[in-house]
């Protein structure tokens, strides 16, 4: 793992990673490799995303809600972004946007809950309690204690409820949403007291068993809120935004994203979501404001990091539950579907347009076949970004595409 | 081993059927014993709750505004005189989940949960047909949009999956054709009522989980509701929600069979949970985590706290449960799901705003000198034990109890000490030591 960087830089203490952080703008700046996952909430509508403008059956089952040829941010002949990913469609330019297509698995699932399981766990075919994340994680993290590699925190989640996707056998991701609130308070009447609940606290937790089922969930929990509040607040001090983000939740978690990354928290997955696509009713509007926010708060968050020669150490997933079904519903929207693209950004990807558009005639209950399993996208991530190999993780092999750069050894 | 008094089973009763008790309350209801509590409980319409309603007529809520219904809310849970009717409209909210952020006015969500409320312990079919009916659900699930030849599946799909069977029991057929039956569920234009619009609804034949016919919403209710699957669902969801998270398929089916046999009635489903013998074992015992609203109105029970000085909406929210705004239409996962390190550090935090509180009804704080002579804690042990069995029923590690000591046994620079404290140091030490304890692993659990 970490191939091409330099395990010593991780030992820093705060101080030197502080240090570390002002002086970012030094070309030398470096992070162990890392996956920001951004999980769009509700099944974005892949066909209004991407849109297959060449292909006429795309406008005669959307009268009411196509997207012209004339509007799409056309990637090649075929198949061109919604309007509102300008600022996804420059990174395209750029060659730091690959377009996978026709993403999903086998027996689609329409429920918002289960698909998203599956998609959290990488099991289609029963239940798991762990995530595939969490286990790359939990092998991650073994290799970094064997060579001694410090991360801070393993990984941030910073939704509301920690997904099924960070449930590890051997790691409690901390949950981080908001820094100014994450601090270890005590009644302000007696300052001096707040060492002593702290140290008592910790010693408490540290030697609690009980045998009730929670216990060492909570425990756990506990200690890592502790251990985590105290580094945080410390390190990701000094951090100057290198991009304008935009207004709303998920550019504020980008932003504090590439704080931490700056900061040197070093961890390896980040997760965060965008809500508001189930777009049953008047989709053009909702959907549109939404993966606006998605390309524009993605695009500033890359700039950010490559203004900190970040930019080769961090690469965004963005997917969702599924795709919506071909036709429009009565309603100006789109109901329940199946098979959509899934995006990955960074300097590190290869660019491009992965697979064809699903057929649009050719249907499984109405909806989109898949024609890319999204455990052969986890596996090359896996593969080629973490140097992992996707049968551990994944239980099975599974053919991989080159969306990473060869990564150097 | 676990006692075999009454007092202490009511007193978990009481933490799952309601929010807590006060040390008044608490001693009411174990006067009258654990059966004649639970049977107070599931009767909620015995009970005289006037004293609530003049409370919250005196705060002259304005229902526009969406904080004035949360807050109002909250004041329920905390004031009311049935734990049981809250604590299932709380349920129901989830079960039905609906959100102000898409339902926009306060006033349509407030009706709902004065439903959910109205119904909670009754029956279900009923509460299912008024939900299907109610506008904040008509337009939370877009079937306001569901029309003849133009259907909108998103209720026909949550009703199946959510509300009712669940997954696993239904095909995308049974959601189209459901879809179908429900064109024409509208609202008024104000979207304060319910309108059936006829031109709009679809009166062809539709096929329903094996049932044909030209079916509306009222037999898809009636399918749904009388179907064995939902009440094992139903059955399943309420133990997980009261007693413990993971029950095994004989108490799913004692108490689904509760379900069936007294037509469709939530009530009985309710009494077959909080009086089965595997209610009163360590399976149970202090096997639920807390939800927000159990901690926070607890914490303000259990303490005697008559005029806290706490945002309880907003406490609730930063922990997870932002009433009247849940995360998904599957409402709140509860359970480990509360759990984070992010709801950790808030729940701490919370301990910190309640333990500089003040304590009316608690007598050692009114004078901590007071607490030495009068109430016996003449030692730092006494203190300990005492909080502990109040806020904990003293379900710690050893370990726990002696390093409390030790932090008792400490000035507030945190060097030792021994004998008598000044009463400035006092107080900040047993305020310290509430804080600590509500951070324990088990003050977070019910």
């Amino acid at each position: 793992m970490i191939k091409g960087a330099q395990a010593g830089t991780f030992c820093l203490s705060a101080g030197e990673l502080l240090k570390l952080a002002a002086c970012a703008a030094e070309p030398q700046a470096t992070a162990p490799r890392a996956l920001v996952v951004i999980w769009l909430n509700g099944g974005n509508d892949g066909l209004n995303m991407v849109v297959p403008y060449a292909d006429s059956a795309y406008y005669t089952a959307r009268p009411g809600i196509a997207i012209k040829p004339g509007e799409v941010l056309k990637l090649n002949d075929k198949v061109g972004l919604n309007p509102a990913m300008s600022g996804l469609a420059r990174v395209y330019a750029d060659g730091h946007l690959a377009v996978c297509q026709a993403v999903g698995y086998p027996r689609a699932n329409r429920s918002h809950f289960h698909s998203r399981d599956i998609w959290e766990t990488g099991s289609p075919d029963g239940f798991v309690a762990s995530g595939w994340l969490g286990r790359a994680l939990d092998h991650l993290e073994s290799e970094a204690r064997a060579r001694q590699i410090v991360s801070i925190l393993p990984a941030v989640n910073l939704d509301p409820v920690l997904p099924k996707s960070l449930v590890s056998h051997h790691i409690a991701v901390p949950t981080v949403n908001n820094l100014a609130d994450f601090d270890f308070r005590t009644d302000p009447k007696f300052a001096g007291d707040r060492k002593t609940q702290l140290a008592a606290l910790n010693d408490i937790y540290q030697n609690f068993a009980l045998g009730r089922p929670h216990v060492e969930l909570l425990r756990d929990a506990g200690l890592a809120a502790n251990k985590a509040s105290d580094k945080l607040t410390k390190i990701v001090q000094g951090y100057k935004a290198g991009a304008n983000y935009p207004g709303g939740g998920l550019g504020d978690a980008l932003r504090f994203i590439s704080q931490m990354v700056c900061g040197g928290v070093n961890a390896r997955i980040y997760n965060v979501s965008l809500g508001g696509f189930d777009t049953h009713i008047n989709q053009r509007a909702g959907q549109g404001n939404q993966l606006r926010q998605l390309s524009d708060a993605v695009a500033a968050f890359h700039q950010d990091l490559a203004a900190h020669h970040l930019d080769r150490s961090v690469i965004t997933l963005i997917y969702s539950e599924f795709g919506r079904r071909v036709g429009e519903n009565g309603s100006q929207g789109t109901d329940h579907g199946a098979a959509a693209p899934v995006l990955l950004v960074g300097k590190a990807v290869s660019g491009g347009v992965y697979g064809d558009h699903a057929s649009l005639t050719s249907l499984d209950e109405g909806d989109l076949k898949y024609a890319i399993d999204y455990r052969q996208i986890y596996a090359s991530i896996l593969d080629k970004w973490f140097g992992l190999d996707p049968h551990e993780v994944l239980g099975k092999n599974f053919e991989e595409i080159n969306l990473l750069e060869k990564h150097r050894t | 081993m676990l006692p075999r008094k009454d007092a202490f089973w009511i007193a978990q009763l009481l933490r799952r059927a309601g929010f807590g008790a006060s040390p008044a309350e608490l001693d009411r209801y174990q006067k009258l014993g654990y059966k004649a509590t639970l049977d107070e409980l599931l009767h909620p319409e015995r009970i005289d709750n006037s004293a609530l309603e003049s409370l919250l007529a005196r705060e002259k809520f304005d229902f526009g505004n969406p904080y004035a219904i949360k807050k109002w809310w909250m004041y329920r849970m905390l004031h009311t005189a049935n734990p049981l009717e809250e604590k299932m409209t709380l349920f129901w909210h989830g079960h039905f989940a609906t959100s102000l952020q898409k339902v926009g006015d306060p006033k349509v969500m407030l009706e709902q949960n004065k439903l959910l409320r109205r119904l909670a312990l009754g029956n279900f079919e009923t509460l299912l047909l008024g939900v299907s009916k109610d506008p904040a659900m008509i337009i939370y699930l877009d079937n306001q949009e569901n029309q003849k030849g133009r259907p909108n599946e998103n209720y026909a799909r949550e009703v199946m999956e959510l509300f009712s069977i669940g997954i696993g029991h239904y095909t995308e057929v049974d959601i189209k054709e459901a879809a179908r039956a429900f064109t024409g569920w509208h609202t008024n234009q104000k979207r304060s009522a319910f309108v059936f619009d006829d031109k709009q609804h679809d009166d062809g034949e539709k096929k329903v989980l094996g049932q044909r016919g030209n079916l509306n919403g009222d037999d898809v209710v009636h399918i749904l509701a009388r179907s064995p699957d939902t009440g094992r669902y139903l059955a399943k969801k309420l133990i997980r929600y009261f007693a413990y998270d993971d029950p095994d398929g004989d108490f799913i089916e004692r108490v689904a069979t509760q379900y069936q046999v007294n037509g469709y009635q939530i009530r009985p489903m309710l009494h077959a949970i909080f009086s089965d013998p595997s209610f009163f074992t360590n399976r149970a015992y202090h096997a639920k985590i807390k939800s927000p609203p159990e901690l926070v109105i607890g914490a303000i029970k259990t303490l005697g706290i008559r005029n806290a000085d706490i945002d309880l909406p907003g406490v609730i929210a930063s922990m997870g449960q932002n009433i009247f705004e849940p995360p998904s239409v599957k409402g709140w996962d509860g359970g480990k799901a509360w759990i984070s390190t992010e709801s950790m550090i808030e729940r701490f935090n919370f301990a910190t705003k309640i333990s500089s509180q003040k304590f009316e009804e608690l007598k050692p704080f009114m004078s901590p000198t007071q607490l030495a002579s009068r109430q016996g804690l003449k030692t730092s042990h006494d203190a300990v034990n005492y909080f502990l069995d109040i806020l904990v029923d003293g379900d710690v590690p050893d370990y726990t109890r002696a390093r409390l000591v030790k932090y008792m046994e400490t000035d507030l620079d945190g060097k030792a000490t021994r004998g008598v404290k000044n009463e400035q140091v006092l107080d900040a030490k047993l305020r310290g030591l509430v804080h600590l304890i509500m951070s324990l692993p088990t003050y977070q659990l019910a």
